[in-house]
């Protein structure tokens, strides 16, 4: 007959049962036998002597006897007796290990045995810190304080028992005599390190997840149990079913790759910071560390996917795709992930900024999917959610690996980073150095501290995007399809008027326009500057156009933007200006609409209907877009940006 | 008359204070109880487990066991009535309080000896646990008994017959508590979380040095007790020296002048 478990475990959670339990008192047992056990020596104190202490050489020596393994394995099967608390160390008592010299140990009593069926109950802990704290006031640890305070708060309610029960133990353990109140509080000492260790050590007890149900319980034979059946079964005929052959062999192949990269089953170079309390290991392979080890960039060559989840990796890869000026897609593959992980608040705005950066035609980071695709998520993109860029992020993630990838790793960087891989070596510890490392270590660095690095070094990455990769790929725009002469790219030169006037013989006029509004304007300037204010109206226009001719030459000279994008910034305000110069020749506001849509059909390789309607132009820099906004508002009765919102976003504000 | 009514009143509240005394009363010794209780189990299995101590185990038992019953029927009948003023009502609470952790802990004690009963049965004697103890938990059964002395006769009945007993008892008494604990729960509704205790968040120190710490302390660093000793010796040598030097000097002193 079994009891029952025996308080209201209202969590109605099962302990999975360790096995490591049973057998271990079994074996104790065994080292209890007065003929084949093992041999205790007396403990000698100050004012007493207490019997029954066994050496940790003894301890080993016997487990290596009794299971004839060798001495390193007994004296990892010792430290486990110990870390479950079924020998207890007489000195150093918060180190649970066996030590193989004369140092003392002692067997717990069965009373303070681990078992499973009956938690370790806050009550009791409370209890024993309070019996300390009688013993001798403040003798209690920063963490057994804390504990302390912390089961102040929660039991309340039954601090009078507590302080009761403590006082009443003591009381009750003053009757024994010395030698006994010693060792019973030892046993107690050992009892509570195993089951609330102090920070920084593991409990051998912990055992994982609880289960949801009691496996010793019988179940209730009903209909729901009978369904339960059907449906199981049902759904493993369903599955679909692979080879033996085949995952084996997968498996076998993992195994086989891995093997050596496994910090447990193979040598971890320098050394396992687990075994030896080194943390050189660590600090090594950090996400963002200069100089990646051998090891590392070995896993990069296994799969993209690995390439891509290692930080440092995606670096390299990223520098890689820099140089060969397809950054985007890796760019558009963070920045769904970004969307899928994010919180579901920034959702619809991190969907918007996406489209626009990447999927919108004329976008200045556009990404190559194919149409079908983009059909979808340009669909999908008017109610946003977390997945709603997976076929594309899919289709993405293929191009990379299929493509990029195997360049990659063909490439001079990979292979620079190959040959600058360093491989540390071993380190090989003496015990005392071990013992030194053990009382050196020190908390790594706070989580806090850490999403902070992260995000500043998205924030920089993000800031170094605008000026060097923009504008780079950006689809062709129509009207200004007549440009066909950016080749080669993006160096502005100085005077772009003149390499453009020579390209466009038969140009109509919006360049003109522009190339006279500039002269126009720019004297205007010099004059305006010169007379001081003449007229009005005209320094207003000419300040107005100064302004954005100023900003657009600026742009210019930067070398960030193509000569088009001055060009299609100085267009559409001219007629703006039109309205308040009266020397600029005016352009009639259909102009631009009506330009003819020039196929630039092989563009690099861009195979994108543009409508004529699309005045997309390329992202301008930020200054100007306020005042522009409100300005081409006014003027542009045509239509903007097919997109899947409602309302005008700023692209459609020309810079 | 207006005397009679103050006694009538007085009556009623000294009524309600003695019962409130009587019941802490209980409650307390039923806490030392179970503490003795704990003590005493922790030796079962260890080096001087005996016939004695499980009889002793079995007393202290059966005396918890009586005490429950008397705070259980004193405490649900005063909780019951709706009549109790408030502040009486709290302190029965808290004893409430005080009565079911009592008994959870008495439960869980007992389990565990039942189940070290199991591995550690009397006939075995090759069994036990070395753990370091050499006397038995007599003073603390004396204790938890309340008699001055435990001064009992040796059992007459053998181990085995005694065991077996003592099982099927214990395992009855196991299920029992068990309903009481149910049964408790079900017809008196305390909010724990309304209870307030008494008491300071620290008890404060029985005995500000207790050579049992200092024994403990002691132990932490074997190494350093032959030094210890060295250095006790040093010193008393040193004190012996200066004695026998001042002596000289007196007697010297006492001689030359």
């Amino acid at each position: 007959m079994t009891i029952r478990n025996t308080l209201q475990d209202h969590g109605q959670r099962y302990r999975p049962r360790m096995a490591s339990l049973k057998k271990s008192e079994k074996v104790l047992l065994e080292m209890q036998d007065p003929k084949t056990g093992l041999k205790s020596q007396p403990q000698r104190l100050v004012i007493t002597t207490i019997p029954h202490a066994i050496t940790g050489e003894d301890i080993i020596a016997w487990l290596a006897d009794r299971f004839q393994v060798d001495t390193q394995e007994a004296r990892s099967f010792g430290s486990m007796l110990v870390a479950l608390g079924y020998i207890y160390p007489l000195q150093d008592h918060k180190r649970l290990v066996i030590k193989p010299d004369a140092s003392l140990y002692r067997f717990q009593t069965p009373y303070f045995w681990p078992t499973q069926q009956l938690p370790v109950e806050d009550t009791d802990y409370a209890i024993y810190l309070a019996k300390r704290n009688i013993r001798k006031k403040g003798i209690l640890e920063m963490h057994e304080q804390e504990h302390y305070n912390r089961l102040h708060k929660w039991m309340n309610h039954k601090w009078d028992f507590i302080v009761m029960q403590a006082k009443e133990q003591y009381r009750a353990a003053k009757e024994r005599k010395k030698p006994d109140r010693v060792v019973f509080d030892c046993q107690e000492r050992a009892y509570w390190v195993v089951h609330r260790p102090p920070p920084g050590t593991v409990s051998a007890m912990d055992y994982g997840l609880d289960r949801q149900i009691d496996p010793n319980s019988d179940e209730a034979v009903t209909p729901d149990f009978y369904e339960r059946i059907m449906i199981f079964t049902q759904q493993s005929i369903m599955r679909p079913r692979v080879k033996s052959s085949v995952s084996i062999g997968a498996l076998v192949k993992y195994c086989a790759t891995y093997n050596n990269h496994d910090p447990f089953l193979s040598n971890c170079l320098p050394s396992n910071p687990w075994i030896t309390d080194d943390v050189t290991f660590w600090t090594l392979n950090m996400p963002c560390v200069e100089i990646p080890t051998k090891m590392r960039v070995e896993r990069w060559t296994f799969s993209f996917a690995e390439l891509l989840s290692d930080t440092r990796g995606r670096d390299d890869f990223r520098l890689f795709l820099k140089k060969e000026f397809s950054g985007e897609n890796l760019a558009f593959w963070e920045a769904c992930e970004d969307l899928k992980w994010g919180k579901a608040a920034s959702i619809k705005e991190k969907a918007e900024h996406i489209y626009k950066t990447f999927l919108a035609r004329g976008a200045p980071r556009w990404i190559n999917i194919d149409g079908k695709t983009m059909e979808v998520t340009v669909k999908g993109l008017k109610h946003p959610h977390r997945y709603v860029l997976d076929p594309a992020q899919t289709h993405i993630y293929m191009l990379m690996k299929k493509d990029s990838y195997g360049r990659y790793q063909k490439s001079p960087v990979f292979k620079d980073t190959v040959k600058k891989a360093i491989c540390p070596d071993e380190h090989h510890f003496s015990g005392a150095q071990l013992e030194q490392n053990y009382k050196k270590r020190r908390p790594s660095l706070s989580p806090i501290i850490l999403r902070q690095m992260e995000q500043e070094q998205r924030a920089k990455m993000a800031a170094n995007i605008d000026i060097t990769q923009l504008c780079l790929f950006t689809t062709p725009v129509p009207h200004l399809a007549v440009y066909s002469g950016f080749t080669d790219y993006p160096t502005a030169t100085a005077s772009p008027s003149l390499t453009f006037l020579a390209h466009t013989p038969a140009c109509p006029s919006p360049i003109s326009v522009a190339l006279d509004s500039t002269s126009v304007s720019e004297r205007q300037v010099e004059e305006a500057e010169g007379d001081g204010n003449p007229a009005a109206r005209a320094p207003v226009g000419g300040n107005v156009s100064k302004s954005r001719m100023a900003l657009s030459l600026r742009r210019l000279l930067k070398g960030g933007c193509t000569p088009a994008t001055m060009f299609a910034s100085l267009s559409p305000k001219c007629h703006l200006a039109a309205g308040t110069s009266s020397r600029i020749q005016p352009i009639s506001p259909d102009q631009p609409s009506q330009a003819p849509p020039r196929r630039i059909g092989n563009f690099f390789q861009i195979k994108v209907d543009i409508p004529p309607e699309c005045r997309i132009y390329p992202i301008e820099s930020e200054d100007e877009e306020e005042e522009s906004r409100a300005a081409f508002r006014g003027g542009v009765g045509a239509k903007e940006i097919i997109c899947p919102w409602e309302s005008l976003t700023t692209q459609n504000g020309t810079g | 008359m207006p005397l009679i009514n103050n006694k009538v009143g007085d009556d009623g509240t000294v009524g309600k204070d003695k019962a409130l005394v009587d019941g802490k009363a209980l409650v307390d010794s039923l806490i030392k109880v179970v503490a003795c209780y704990r003590v005493l189990a922790t030796c079962v299995g260890g080096c001087t487990d005996s016939l004695q101590l499980r009889d002793e185990l079995r007393q202290t038992r059966e005396k918890a066991q009586r005490l429950a019953m008397a705070i259980r029927s004193h405490l649900t009948s005063h909780l019951r009535d709706k009549s109790l003023p408030e502040e009486q009502r709290k302190e029965m609470e808290i004893l409430w309080v005080g009565f079911s952790s009592s008994l959870e802990l008495l439960h869980v004690d007992m389990c565990k000896v039942f189940n070290m009963g199991d591995i550690f049965s009397l006939s075995k004697k090759e069994t036990r646990v070395q753990n370091g103890l050499q006397g038995g938990g007599s003073e603390v059964a004396a204790r938890a008994l309340s008699v001055p002395d435990l001064n009992q006769p040796q059992s007459t009945s053998l181990p085995a017959e005694f065991e077996s007993h003592e099982r099927s008892t214990m395992e009855k008494d196991i299920s029992q508590l068990d309903h009481m604990i149910d049964d408790m729960e079900m017809k008196v509704n305390v909010l724990r979380w309304m209870v307030e205790p008494h008491g300071p968040q620290y008890p404060d120190p029985l005995s500000s040095t207790d050579s049992a710490s200092l024994l403990s302390v002691d132990e932490e660093q074997p190494g350093h007790q032959p030094l210890h000793q060295r250095r006790k010796l040093f010193v008393l040598l040193l004190l012996v020296a200066v004695v026998l030097v001042g002596a000289t000097l007196s007697i010297c002193i006492v001689f030359f002048s």
